[in-house]
């Protein structure tokens, strides 16, 4: 869902610049403070695999011609954390940008906040759930859950941001753009919380450490774990 | 580095490298959700200025001069993995807690098992 160049205005992308810039900011102090070595490469490959897992777009099948692709902070901010997962979709999104075009580069701190902030804030709340010793069915179905969910409201945000841009065409309107963008990223993010149970689990079971590394103060769960 | 954190790295950058790589050769070139919203509803871009970034070794997610085959999306899926990766270990490496006992400036040793 990267917005690209020219649709926002000014004051939307300067203000949505400057919240993901603080949230990018408050992340890399926090990180700075608690970063546990073991957790760096797995950041980075992390980091990557999100890259690449964003090149493969799926069919929708229940909306023909519309493809779909994972966000995937959501899925870091489970394995990583609140702001190691910002810091990582950060640095996707920049190199999307930069060197691909994906992406408006005055929309980046739009794009941002939709794949990086609020995902990874949904990751972050439910980070606890796999910390326990067992995680179970409960954590499997809140991770769908809210992966799912996490796509909807940052659709919604996408819609938001085009109407205060003025740049919703006049022929729909707010209410229905809406409901369209919605309706697809719940299929989108339904995808996005079984892949992103599946990989938590694969990783839980081969990189328990690196996922648990030290207490942190955003993962109250894991003094338990 | 630790055997754990070589252990990581070489499975992670394989498994990376065959997704970026491979597997999206065969992504559906469908728009996705916002793209085709956009072009259902004729949305017409407003008159904002704009900053794009130059194409100036990728043209999308292919590699210049290899045209739009397997092997222009294998380079891109495979750079841009490593670009990302190399990124987050400079800063991960940069940012990483240092064991507050030992000495400053001997990073290995300073760091934890």
């Amino acid at each position: 869902m990267h917005i690209a160049s020219g649709f926002l205005s000014p004051p939307v992308w300067g203000t949505m610049a400057a919240v993901s810039g603080a949230a990018l900011a408050g992340s890399l102090v926090v990180a700075r403070r608690h970063l546990d070595e073991r957790r760096v490469p797995l950041m980075g490959v992390m980091g990557a695999f999100i890259f690449a897992a964003q090149m493969v777009n799926f069919p929708i099948l229940l909306v023909p011609g519309t493809s779909g692709h994972l966000g995937g902070g959501f899925l870091l901010a489970i394995l990583l954390g609140a702001p190691l997962s910002m810091v990582a979709m950060t640095s996707v999104l920049v190199v999307q940008a930069l060197v691909f075009q994906d992406g408006g580069i005055e929309a980046l701190g739009a794009n941002i906040f939709v794949m990086g902030v609020v995902p990874c804030l949904l990751g972050a709340a439910v980070r606890g759930l796999w910390l326990r010793p067992r995680p179970g069915r409960l954590a499997d179905i809140l991770t769908f859950a809210c992966g799912a969910l996490g796509l909807v409201v940052s659709a919604t945000g996408v819609i938001l941001m085009l109407w205060l841009s003025g740049a919703l065409p006049s022929t729909v309107s707010l209410a229905k753009a809406v409901l369209v963008m919605d309706s697809v990223h719940l299929l989108i993010g339904m995808v996005e919380g079984v892949v992103t149970v599946l990989v938590v689990r694969f990783v839980l079971a081969t990189r328990r450490e690196a996922i648990l590394g030290t207490v942190e103060p955003l993962g109250a769960g894991e003094v338990a774990a | 580095m630790t055997a754990y954190n070589r252990r990581t790295l070489i499975v992670g950058v394989a498994v990376v490298l065959i997704i970026g790589g491979v597997v999206s050769y065969v992504a559906s070139s469908a728009p996705d959700g916002l793209k085709k919203f956009q072009e259902d509803q004729g949305a017409a871009m407003p008159a904002y200025p704009t900053v794009a970034a130059p194409p100036i070794a990728f043209q999308e997610y292919n590699f210049n001069g290899l045209g739009e085959g397997f092997w222009a999306n294998a380079v891109a899926g495979v750079v841009g993995s490593l670009i990302v990766l190399a990124i987050l270990l400079l800063v991960g490496y940069a940012l990483r807690r240092r064991s507050p006992a030992s000495p400053v400036g001997d990073d290995r040793a300073a760091t934890r098992p």
